[in-house]
């Protein structure tokens, strides 16, 4: 039987980085927020402390924070004439559990977007005229813009203590930043990181062909500080144990140390743990939804938990799975080219070029999650892409973020794959060698969608995501394209050995990690005829039902997207309290 | 590459039948340096680390054990670098990670209907990777058979390289089992984390590996060494410390 509960004023679905935001936002006003999460608390698990956290082993290897795919995955097809399989263990991307979420296990890289992505489309229209986007590449605006998210950034990274290099204040390019920044108010909050060995070495090459690297903005905290909520990071140690860990020293700035302590003190506030959810309640001819059903995993007792406002939060493809199988939208149908729930469902590129210099000491080991220096000059729309045939690009960048050694050990082709010569190699090389990496735009395509599989079901019964996806022929260009300037600037390191840059496969690949940077399936728009949610992130079929992530992402771009993802959840927590205060269609 | 590949090795089996036998009155030690007083040219540059002896196997058959041992031996054998793989602890991490949760298939979508796919959407069968691993060790023993007339832990070193790489390549057919996806996707990346994972679990016995390659482990904190050491060689690399150095 499921049991009524008491209504709240606000639920949330998902304990993670959005929820937290959008719940300071909200609490600060005074307004009752419970927030349900299906996992646990890792504050005080074998996963924050030493010297277990530092176990490649189990939380890398073996994906110890990672949502448990034996209870929930997502199947996969290539093409809507076969039959999707589910991955029954997924390397590509990886979603969080329990308090915190994915923010937990990340690795920091926190970005502002170009200042044109959010009309992506109004921009590349301009440049190279109305046929130069295909038909078959839904890009979209977002129907906001940057100016308006721009004072949710400010405050999010003063929130999470970013330690960076200004590239552009308010317009005026400031030397050692990324030129092509989007224009901010000053400087970060912080200093940036410490360069790694990798990171002066690929500066020095890529200035050397006239490029502009910096270093990537980064919530790994260059000092002990202190954030405007009171709230604090200690100095980051550069372990080397940031992505697919928690920072047992408190330097890597997460929703479960600067937001989730301070808002359980915080009246009105509540949060439910271990508390799975299975759907919204929706009553469609009052284009509302009244609450949530979910299941207590301490218990099994199942509950409806009424609501006057409800905010999906939970990742990508939850947020989406939930207004599927709730039935709240119309589902989007590539044949017919009509609904919206589960449309622009996009990834990320990636791609790289092993560089081995027998002189150098790269010491790997020497780093953390965003000790990365980074270059625009071929992201996004940052350059003409006149006669290229292709739209958006890559950020090409040396990543040396760990040298945990099950993972992170590169050896010269040809090398043997075990005997003598393969220690030897792994001998020579392990601290002398780096990697020259990219991170691409994926923009929509017609036929990549999330829908829900007509087979396979979770452990709770309820159907799985299926990705309909694969690579596209523009994200095959892009790959060619940074391939070759990798390619060029590897040659500027006069290095002892260098591996051609790999191009992307033609068919995505489970088993590889890639990105984490999934994003679509509720995007968010003007028309609410191609989105799923207003710019306002509420949804056009419900009214009082708000929905925040990279799901509400119109496309994806050639950067992490905590940045833009944090700005949206602080601007929905101060929309939620408008609307709760004045119920209407914001 | 080693130059003892080149020359016959002795069957093993027999050998480890003894062992499996007696494991608790003899150490693995004891047979390590019977191996290497038979077969080995080049003096190991470590000695046999003793942290092995008393550990039996939780998991394997005698079978499975002589397969695993023959084949961490090949791909690690005794050099300069290292000892052999069996005393760097490369066939007891395998057969405890295959006793536990990962053999068992935890956190892994188990449910039907199962059908073939693109290997790009990964594993697809029913097996446990348990199960798996061992249905792959007796194909493999089957078409090592039908090849050399002998199982893979009886036949020449050379040949047993030469067997693995055949296996690597997709050279070595079997129609009831995809031979290459075994040998690629799960024997290797667990003699991987055999070698480099932290000693705790078994493999890379005396952190023989991290000491190769100059992984300095815990606790890294190196808030002052990135700047200290950015570009120079690391001291900390030449004596790693592991979990139970500080548990």
């Amino acid at each position: 039987m499921i049991k009524k509960l008491p209504k709240k004023t606000v639920v949330m679905v998902g304990g993670g980085l959005t929820a937290g935001l959008a719940a300071r936002q909200l609490t600060s006003k005074g307004i009752e927020v419970l927030v349900l999460e299906r996992g646990g608390d890792h504050t005080n698990g074998a996963e924050a402390k030493l010297p277990t956290q530092r176990d490649e082993l189990r939380w890398d290897t073996h994906q110890g924070l990672v949502q448990d795919w034996g209870v929930q995955t997502y199947s996969l097809r290539y093409s809507r004439d076969e039959t999707a399989l589910p991955v029954r263990w997924m390397e590509a991307f990886l979603p969080g559990e329990g308090l915190g979420g994915a923010a937990n296990h990340w690795n920091g890289h926190t970005w502002r977007w170009s200042e044109y992505d959010m009309q992506l489309r109004t921009r590349n229209e301009a440049r190279y005229g109305k046929t130069a986007i295909p038909k078959e590449m839904p890009l979209q605006d977002w129907g906001t813009t940057y100016a308006e998210m721009r004072p949710y950034h400010e405050l999010f990274e003063k929130l999470f203590g970013l330690s960076g290099k200004a590239g552009n204040i308010n317009g005026k390019i400031q030397p050692g930043g990324n030129p092509f920044e989007a224009p901010r108010d000053g400087e970060y909050p912080q200093k940036p990181l410490e360069y790694t060995e990798a990171g002066l070495t690929f500066k020095a090459a890529a200035e050397s062909l006239g490029y502009k690297p910096f270093p990537t903005p980064a919530a790994n905290s260059s000092g002990a500080y202190t954030n405007p909520d009171g709230q604090k990071l200690g100095q980051c140690q550069y372990c080397g144990h940031c992505e697919r860990f928690i920072c047992e020293a408190k330097a890597k700035a997460s929703p479960q140390l600067l937001l989730y302590p301070m808002l359980k003190a915080r009246k009105g506030f509540e949060i439910r743990l271990r508390a799975h959810v299975l759907g919204l309640l929706y009553d469609k001819a009052g284009k509302k939804v009244t609450g949530v059903h979910y299941v207590d995993l301490l218990s099994g007792q199942e509950y409806e938990q009424p609501a006057d406002v409800v905010m999906l939060g939970a990742f990508t493809m939850t947020n989406t799975r939930l207004l599927l199988t709730s039935r709240i939208g119309r589902p989007y149908d590539p044949a017919r080219n009509t609904g919206v729930v589960g449309k622009n469902f996009c990834y990320q590129l990636g791609g790289g070029v092993n560089v081995f210099m027998k002189d150098k000491w790269f010491n790997p080991f020497l780093a953390t999650g965003s000790t990365q220096v980074y270059m625009d000059e071929f992201n996004n729309d940052n350059f003409d892409h006149s006669g290229l045939g292709f739209l958006g690009g890559a950020g090409i960048n040396a990543s040396m973020f760990h040298g945990r050694p099950i993972s992170s050990r590169r050896v010269p082709p040809g090398t043997p794959r075990w005997g003598s010569a393969w220690k030897k190699a792994n001998a020579d090389w392990y601290a002398h060698s780096m990697v020259i990496g990219m991170q691409g735009s994926c923009y929509p395509h017609r036929e990549n969608y999330l829908d829900l599989d007509p087979t396979y079901t979770d452990a709770f019964g309820q159907p799985l995501i299926r990705m309909n996806f694969n690579w596209r022929d523009n994200e095959l260009k892009i790959s060619r394209f940074i391939a070759a300037k990798q390619n060029e600037i590897a040659k500027a390191f006069n290095a002892d050995i260098v591996t051609p840059a790999s191009t992307l496969p033609t068919t995505f690949d489970t088993r590889n990690y890639q990105s984490t940077h999934i994003t679509g399936g509720t995007i968010m728009g003007a028309d609410p005829a191609t989105s799923v949610v207003s710019p306002h992130l509420q949804h056009w079929d419900a009214h009082n039902l708000f929905i925040v992530g990279a799901s509400v992402f119109a496309h994806n771009s050639g950067y992490n997207p905590t940045g833009p993802l944090a700005a949206l959840a602080l601007r929905v927590g101060d929309d939620i309290a408008s609307y709760v205060e004045r119920p209407r269609m914001l | 590459m080693n130059d003892d590949l080149a020359q016959p090795q002795p069957a093993r089996r027999g050998f480890l039948k003894q062992i499996v036998s007696a494991t608790a009155a003899l150490p693995l030690v004891g047979r390590a340096a019977a191996v290497a007083a038979e077969s080995v040219s080049a003096a190991p540059a470590v000695p046999a680390s003793a942290s092995a002896a008393g550990l039996g196997y939780t998991n394997f058959s005698a079978d499975e054990a002589a397969f695993v041992e023959t084949m961490v031996d090949i791909m690690c054998p005794a050099d300069e670098y290292t000892p052999g793989g069996v005393d760097c602890g490369l066939a007891i991490y395998i057969d405890r990670q295959l006793a536990g949760e990962f053999g068992k298939g935890a956190r892994r979508y188990m449910r039907g209907p199962w059908q073939a796919g693109k290997p790009q959407q990964g594993y697809q069968l029913p097996l446990t990777p348990e199960q798996f691993f061992k249905a792959g060790i007796e194909a493999a023993n089957a078409a090592c058979a039908a090849k050399y007339g002998k199982p893979f832990d009886q036949i020449s070193a050379a040949d047993a390289n030469r067997f693995l790489s055949d296996l690597a390549a997709g050279k070595v057919g079997d129609a009831s089992l995809p031979l290459d996806t075994w040998f690629n996707e799960w024997v290797y990346p667990l003699f991987a984390q055999a070698c480099f994972a932290d000693p705790i679990y078994g493999g890379n016995t005396g952190k023989v590996f991290w000491k190769l390659i100059g992984y300095p482990g815990l606790p890294s904190t190196h808030t002052i060494d990135i700047v200290q050491y950015r570009g120079k060689p690391f001291p900390g690399a030449k004596d790693p410390k592991s979990i139970a150095d500080f548990s």
